[in-house]
């Protein structure tokens, strides 16, 4: 039988995140632990299933490309009911489209974000399931740094979330050159 | 009645005692704003008004009270001296006492009239007095306070009032009911008997329930007559109010058009703003606006890692290949000369091998193979072959069975370079394009809310139209005009059906009646065979006859009232109107008992809502004609007292109507601010002595003396002067 994909073994994980935002933003933003079948705009959120904020916050970190480790707390964390594989299969969702794609971009960009030895687990010197335990340690790093953001802001404002577009603004920030990748300036000719 | 004078005595603005002396036709009290022209005419109606012991403070001279002394006190009172048969007076007054310096008592309230017989005064009741010189019927048709209460016809009861006091008819209605009541009775008597009657009781029994049905049917069809007659009445005046308000309709559905067609851009500019922002960011993969830097850093690393492990696996392939190269030589060496399938490299073995080359000979084949020849190279190599053959296989008893032919294992790498091949091209081009298509959508955004805002503002101002176009329209409301003239059509159908009905329904009154009469004709025909019911028959029938001659008398009283005050009021519309246009005044009688006064063209076509000056001389015709009646039928004249009745009119017209009045041959007192000029500098008031040098009747003006206190009341004071 064929080894299992690298993707879908990471896929299969649950992230965890800080229990102490499960109320002071999770619950706020989305419809996390009230039912899967009430819909969304009946009760007033900006998002449904609690992983859509997970999805944010993780993003804010990355771009921003801060980490912040999980508390040594085992207590202190908790994980959605989900695992990755179904996030985004939200098409039964008035006014909602499916984004299965997403996680395949989220993978990506661990795997280019975390330090595994590919060559030693390709060479098998490493377990498959060490380095997904370190890609979804990353995620949940980068997620962890984003929900610190959030809170702060709301510290500030416990309503800067609750305009239209104040994700988006958050999102629209950021830069969007590809510095990887831009070419080296034309040498000058003097 | 004759008013000659009128004496005012501390009654508001009318300090200390005010006498005006009143001609026989007219007199003018003319006076600026706050002149006391209304409290001349409110002076009179209090004087006038019997249903109420009215003392009150108010009606104090402000001036006269401040005056009083603790303990003094003095008297209000308004009184006039007439002639209506002999000269009389009538006086009302009440004392007034200062208690304490912030109270007054009134007291002694007295309405007192007098008058003479023979050679003595005698004093009654003022009340009894006024009832029977100037009753309240006559006083309902003689004081009028501005023109808004000229129209006498304004409520249901006004015709049968002035019909039931002017025309005499009262004294008809009693003559009818009584003959009503003798036909009835005689009749009743008349069809006992007749059924009693041996020879035609059968007969008289059938004709009697015959004359009852056809009885009710003619009380049915009149009420159904009335009621059609009333819905004709009522859609006429729907109709008539839609042709006035036709332009406003038809300038109303344009904009309503409007609003609808706005309302729809609206919703749709609504519709295209709508954007959930937040769940862009994933349903619309908004998230990955900033995404291809990272993509790039992913396909680098895997395309690094995809390129390092192609490395080790070649230099895996080269070494192998030199291993590979080396048997390969040994191979070539030890083929055989007729390329025949070599032994296994394990026979001969080795003792046999080196006990061959030692002794250098062939023991395979029996042959000498010294050394230095072929044949003994051939043997060295082959126990070479040997060696290493025992020395791999004793090598390679350390090493596990799968590491030794792979280096890889595992894929994960080629999966991370599928995905990055999966994720190039097209899939790349539409994450860099995620950011273009935010800023498009919140470009578009921005532009439909400025549309929208636009919109909003049309809306508004359509609306603020509408609403314009409202108030200019008094009496007619949003609903209506979106209500009826919907139904225009339908009250157009509905009011022609109804003409119709009453059509059909008076012929079948008529057929009615002609059967009612034939029958009665039938029936008084019987002929009875005692005598005592022929008698009763006759009886009937002379109060029959006389019954329909009063009913007949009085409807006749009526027309000829009505068309005897039409004409009257037409000459005095006439008069009043004098090089104007004035049409004709027709004095209509509605289907519910009341009348309309009406202004008609000559060919009959009506004149709606006649202009202000236009329906005050309209009303006044008739306020004139009324009077003129009344001196008619009681052989006695009443005065006209107007309050500010002109206040409608041009300049011209106020000339025209003051010289024509001038000349009527009727007791007219007229309050008014008309006939004065302003001068331009100073704004006070001064007569227009010119005019009123043309006119013959009194004149008083009447003003506030000057060097009052504009705050204070108790400064105020009218005073009265006589001009002619």
């Amino acid at each position: 039988m064929a080894a299992e994909k690298l993707y879908d073994l990471w896929a299969k994980r649950n992230p965890q995140w800080e229990t102490r935002y499960e109320d002071s933003i999770i619950k706020q933003f989305c419809e996390y632990g009230r039912g899967a079948t009430t819909m969304r705009d009946d009760r007033g959120k900006i998002f449904g299933a609690g992983y859509e904020i997970f999805i944010v916050a993780f993003f804010i970190g990355l771009y921003y490309n801060q980490k912040r480790p999980l508390i040594n707390d085992n207590q202190k964390c908790k994980s959605f009911g989900q695992p990755i594989q179904f996030w985004g299969n939200i098409d039964s969702v008035k006014g909602r489209k499916a984004y299965p794609k997403l996680r395949e971009y989220i993978f990506a960009s661990l795997v280019a974000k975390t330090d595994v030895d590919f060559i030693a687990l390709e060479k098998d010197e490493i377990t498959a399931r060490k380095a997904v335990d370190m890609l979804t340690q990353t995620m949940e790093e980068y997620a962890n740094w984003g929900f610190n953001f959030i809170a702060d802001k709301m510290i500030d404002n416990p309503n800067h979330f609750y305009s239209e577009t104040a994700f988006l603004e958050v999102f629209l920030s950021f830069d969007v050159t590809n510095v990887i990748n831009e070419e080296e300036e034309p040498e000058t000719l003097d | 009645m004759i008013l000659k004078n009128i004496r005012i005595k501390n009654f508001r603005s009318y300090y200390g005692e005010t006498v005006f002396s009143l001609s026989e036709g007219l007199t003018l009290v003319i006076g600026g704003n706050g002149d006391g022209k209304t409290t001349f005419f409110e002076a009179l109606e209090w004087l006038f008004n019997t249903t109420a012991e009215d003392k009150k403070e108010s009606n104090i001279s402000a001036m006269r009270k401040s005056e009083l002394e603790i303990g003094e006190s003095d008297e209000v009172s308004v009184s006039i001296t007439f002639e209506h048969e002999g000269e009389k007076e009538l006086e009302k007054s009440y004392t007034f006492e200062r208690v304490s310096a912030d109270y007054i008592r009134t007291k002694d309230f007295k309405f007192i009239g007098y008058e003479d017989e023979g050679s003595e005064r005698l004093s009654v009741k003022g009340a009894n007095l006024l009832e029977r010189c100037f009753d309240s019927f006559i006083r309902k048709y003689c004081l009028f306070k501005g023109e808004s209460e000229l129209n006498v016809f304004n409520n249901d009861t006004a015709l049968k009032t002035l019909v039931d006091t002017f025309s005499g008819i009262k004294q008809f209605e009693d003559l009818v009911s009584l003959t009503e009541e003798f036909e009835q009775k005689s009749l009743n008597a008349v069809n006992k008997e007749m059924q009693n009657d041996q020879k035609v009781s059968r007969k008289a029994k059938d004709l009697d329930s015959r004359l009852t049905l056809l009885n009710r049917d003619i009380s049915d069809c009149k009420k159904d007559i009335a009621t059609q007659e009333t819905a004709i009445n009522d859609y006429s005046v729907k109709l008539e109010n839609l042709e006035r308000y036709q332009d406003t309709s038809e300038l109303y559905q344009t904009i309503k058009e409007r609003i609808k067609a706005l309302s729809e851009k609206q919703a749709k500019l609504k519709g295209m703003i709508y954007c959930d922002y937040n769940t862009n960011l994933l349903d619309e993969s908004w998230i990955l606006r900033s995404f291809p830097k990272i993509l790039n850093e992913y396909q680098k690393k895997s395309s690094a890692l995809s390129r390092e492990k192609r490395k080790l696996e070649k230099q895996e392939t080269e070494r192998t290949a030199k291993e590979e190269g080396k048997r390969e030589v040994i191979e070539q060496i030890q083929k055989l000369a007729n390329v025949a399938v070599p032994l296994p490299w394990n026979l001969p073995d080795k003792e046999t091998m080196q006990e061959m080359i030692d002794e250098e000979v062939c023991k395979v084949c029996g042959r000498e193979a010294k050394k230095g020849t072929a044949a003994y190279e051939f043997m060295e190599n082959k126990l070479n072959e040997y060696l290493r053959h025992i020395e791999f296989e004793a090598n390679s008893k350390d090493i596990p069975v799968d590491e030794k032919k792979v280096l890889f294992p595992n894929s994960y790498i080629d999966e991370l370079h599928t995905k990055q091949i999966q994720m190039s091209g097209s899939v790349e081009q539409e994450i860099s394009n995620i950011s273009t298509e935010i800023n498009d959508r919140l470009v578009f955004i921005n532009e439909r809310k400025r549309d929208l805002e636009k919109i909003n503002k049309d809306i508004q101002d359509a609306e603020d139209e509408k609403n314009r176009l409202l108030i200019q329209s008094p009496g007619i409301t949003e609903d209506l005009l979106d209500k009826n003239f919907k139904d225009l059509k339908g009250f157009i159908e509905t009011k022609s059906r109804a003409e119709k009905r009453v059509v059909e329904l008076k012929q079948k009154l008529e057929g009615l009646i002609k059967d009612k009469d034939e029958i009665q004709a039938e029936f008084n025909a019987l002929e009875p065979t005692n005598t005592m019911t022929k008698v009763y028959q006759r009886v009937h029938t002379a109060l029959e006859r006389i019954m329909k001659a009063f009913e007949n008398a009085k409807e006749a009283n009526v027309t000829t009232f009505l068309t005897m005050l039409e004409e009257q009021a037409n000459r005095y519309l006439k008069l009043l109107n004098e090089n104007d246009f004035y049409g004709i005044v027709r004095i209509v009688k509605t289907v519910d008992g009341s009348a309309r006064v009406e202004l008609r063209s000559e060919n009959g076509y009506l004149i709606n809502d006649p202009g202000g000056a236009q329906r005050t001389t309209m009303y006044m015709s008739v306020l004139f004609a009324i009077s003129q009646i009344t001196a008619l039928k009681r052989e006695q004249d009443y005065p006209l007292i107007f309050d500010a009745p002109t206040s409608s009119f041009e300049v011209y017209k106020e000339d025209v109507f003051y010289n024509v009045i001038d000349k009527i041959d009727k007791q007219c007192i007229i309050v008014t601010k008309d006939l004065l000029l302003s001068d331009e500098a100073t704004g006070q008031k001064k007569l227009n002595d010119d005019k009123i040098q043309q006119l013959t009747c009194s004149v008083y003006r009447i003003n506030k003396a000057p060097n009052y206190n504009p705050l204070d009341l108790s400064t105020i004071k009218t005073e009265t002067k006589k001009i002619k």
